[in-house]
């Protein structure tokens, strides 16, 4: 039993890897073409950047808030980075732009934050609204141009993979940009699980108040929260415009919903205090495989939103029920037991 | 109104016993003034905010931003949004929020539009003269996205945010597959008419918008189902123990919802008789802006449905400006922005602002003997 509890996770993470297995093995039942290194290859590059975005919605969905403007600071301040560079015709080189691009995803970042702390505003709506600044700010002063050219820097880390597989069906290439990926899963989670300040997280997404009186600093966690999910979003910027290997300022925005579709499938509850690392990374890859099966089962890829749309229906509905149910065994216990029973309990 | 009776209120605060009555009074007083003032100041405000905007561009601009063809132009923009945001206002009035509304919009144009080929093809007159049903089968077919998305979050008990994102992909998932994500064209003549019609100059679709905009109102201000909505956004456990059908309700706010946005899917072929998967995509997030814009409080119970139109005409009127002091829709962009959180700091300082009174007034009533009676009573 306890071991039946622990596979299963505390979100449920368990279960979405048995799907996720078990969605694997019927593709490659029904598609041979569906197990190759190939595929593996292509969707663990496809997830790249969802992953990272995931990574920062978490953050913010596990303290109880919601950001969507983290695709506007993505491309923001990855191609203010880029056009800086260009314009000024050098390149300080792959840590150089990344420093850049983290300054200003951590600026927009902390706007959100002292807007949201400051004034504790919904943090849907504020969101909203800075989305649209952001954007329109990226626009208005930054520029509108289509960049088909990268620092030189940037152009060389788009073709650097770190596989280079040779097998009977082609070529299977591993971006080299994985292994930063890996590296930022291992530090948030590492964070969240370990750290004072990941900590702070869940208590704040538990109970706001709760946090406050535990002497919690709510307002400082909050500010930083935003500003590291900006920069989250910064790295995951610069990293899409490599991976396409060119600054088009009309990436990535509008896909904000879809990620934290991916977020709450990993488990995450959307009112805070819930969320795993291993969950989010998993549920990315769900959406991903899925993307990827149904073009091999030669389902149109259209269908995708709706796939999503279902599994999350069916994934978020499983959950409510259980909830619902749990809550009403919990009150006929109560019923059941007297006071005396949950004195002992709390005694011992 | 309310800062200058805070005033007196505080000023009369620390004085001796016999003026405490007249303190409670002017409590009682400045409470009553207040609590209509919540529900209104979103209209109160807008249209503050609408003469200003109009002063503003006319000002700037008056050749081209009074001209009569760009007033048109936002009496003919400014319907569709609307309802689109009346509806919102209606699922944010339960605490809600329906991020599908437009994705049922599109998919009641879709229907719509794909009826009216198919029955065209075989037969044109039939099609013209089914007109009013097809454009019904539409509206029915939002009603059904609304009663989905109202099952999921009453019966199943999912979150609103989530149910709504969830939905909100299936929609507008199945209308990219329906159409095969290009763009279909075609539309009952009738709706054609309607689009092109004006009843004295004003545009007949706008005529549509002010009715539904009534008609909500009175659903919302004058009827049982109404005070049910607004009582379960403004407190749903209190509502629970006040045996008020909560699942009841939220199924037809939901219902009602969808059916909104079928009409506005309905607005969208009356000014065009195209129709796509993927049209008004920007809408999700400027119709959340418009219902808080106008009042609506997005954690539930309190709204105002004229506070609503106004906030949509003064965003029409805000973005024709730009236009026409030639701004472009991404400096728009970023005065939606900015107009959005602007209000909301505003609300959240003026309702600090009024709570204040309230914490000072205890440790001053501390130091009198009488002072539990006073704080019971404050």
């Amino acid at each position: 039993m306890d071991l039946v509890r622990k596979l299963r996770g505390t979100n449920n993470e368990g279960v979405l890897a048995l799907v996720l297995l078990g969605l694997i093995v019927a593709m490659s039942i029904a598609n041979p073409t569906f197990f190759t290194l190939n595929t593996g290859f292509s969707i663990l590059r496809s997830s790249i950047v969802p992953v990272i975005f995931a990574l920062g919605v978490l953050i913010v969905v596990i303290t109880g808030g919601i950001d969507v403007s983290f695709a506007a600071i993505a491309i923001f301040a990855g191609y203010s980075t880029v056009t800086f560079c260009l314009s000024a015709g050098f390149d300080p080189g792959l840590p150089g732009i990344f420093l850049i691009a983290i300054a200003v995803g951590a600026a927009l970042g902390l706007i959100n934050g002292v807007v949201i702390a400051r004034f504790n505003l919904p943090t849907l709506i504020v969101t909203l609204g800075t989305q649209g600044i952001f954007f329109g700010a990226m626009y208005t002063y930054v520029g509108a141009t289509y960049y088909a050219d990268l620092p030189k820097s940037m152009a060389d880390l788009a073709t650097s993979n770190l596989f280079d597989i040779t097998t009977d069906i082609g070529r299977a290439y591993l971006h080299v940009l994985v292994v930063p990926v890996l590296v930022l899963c291992l530090a948030v989670g590492w964070m969240l699980k370990r750290t004072m300040f990941g900590r702070s997280l869940y208590a704040i997404g538990g109970d706001i108040e709760a946090a406050r009186r535990a002497g919690f600093q709510v307002k400082r966690t909050q500010i930083s929260v935003y500003m590291l999910v900006g920069a989250l979003a910064a790295i995951a910027g610069v990293i899409h415009i490599v991976l396409s290997r060119s600054a088009n300022p009309r990436d990535l925005v509008g896909g904000e919903l879809d990620i934290i579709a991916a977020v709450i499938l990993g488990g995450a509850a959307i009112f805070g205090g819930r969320g795993s690392v291993t969950g989010t990374v998993l549920g990315v890859l769900l959406v991903q495989v899925i993307k990827n099966s149904l073009l091999l089962v030669g389902v149109p890829s259209a269908w995708l939103r709706t796939a999503v749309g279902v599994l999350l229906v069916v994934g978020v509905g499983i959950q409510a029920i259980a909830a619902r149910r749990d809550a009403r065994r919990m009150r006929v216990i109560q019923d059941l037991d007297t006071e005396q029973k949950t004195e002992q309990e709390m005694a011992s | 109104m309310t800062p200058t009776t805070d005033k007196r209120a505080r000023a009369s605060a620390p004085n001796p016993p016999p003026l405490r009555n007249l303190n409670d009074q002017l409590g009682r007083f400045t409470r009553r003034l207040v609590r209509p003032g919540g529900a209104q100041r979103g209209a109160g405000r807008m249209v503050a905010a609408l003469l200003l905007a109009m002063a503003l561009f006319t000002f700037l601009n008056p050749r081209v931003f009074l001209s009569p063809i760009n007033l048109q132009n936002i009496a003919v923009a400014a319907p569709e949004i609307g309802i689109i945001a009346i509806a919102m206002m209606l699922v944010m009035l339960t605490g809600g929020i329906d991020l599908s509304l437009v994705a049922i919009a599109n998919f009641s144009a879709i229907t719509i539009s794909t009826l009216h080929t198919a029955i065209a093809a075989t037969n044109p007159d039939l099609a013209n003269s089914l007109g009013f049903l097809i454009v019904l089968a539409g509206i029915v077919a939002g009603m059904l996205g609304g009663a989905f998305n109202g099952f999921l979050v009453s019966v199943v008990g999912i979150t609103p945010i989530l149910a709504t994102l969830a939905t909100m992909q299936i929609y507008n998932g199945i209308a990219i597959v329906w159409t095969g994500g290009s763009t279909l064209y075609g539309a009952p003549t009738v709706l054609g008419a309607i689009g092109q019609a004006a009843l004295a100059n004003v545009p007949v679709l706008f005529i549509i918008f002010v009715i539904t905009a009534i008609l909500v109102a009175v659903l919302v201000n004058r009827t049982a189902l109404g005070r049910m909505i607004q009582l379960e956004g403004a407190n749903p456990v209190a509502a629970r123990y006040s045996a008020i059908p909560t699942r009841a309700v939220l199924m037809k706010t939901y219902t009602v919802g969808g059916m909104l946005a079928g009409l506005a899917g309905v607005l969208f072929l009356a000014r065009n008789p195209t129709a796509s998967a993927d049209y008004g995509s920007s809408y999700v997030l400027l119709v959340i802006v418009i219902a808080v814009l106008g009042g609506t409080n997005p954690t539930g119970g309190f709204a105002s449905v004229f506070g609503v139109v106004l906030a949509t005409l003064t965003l029409q009127v805000v973005s024709s400006g730009f236009t026409a002091i030639r701004l472009s829709s991404y400096e728009y962009a970023i005065a939606q922005g900015v107009i959005l959180i602007a209000v909301m700091i505003l609300d959240s300082v003026m309702s600090t602002r009024t709570r204040r009174p309230h914490k000072t007034i205890p440790p001053t009533g501390v130091a009198t003997p009488t002072s539990d009676t006073s704080l019971i009573r404050t």
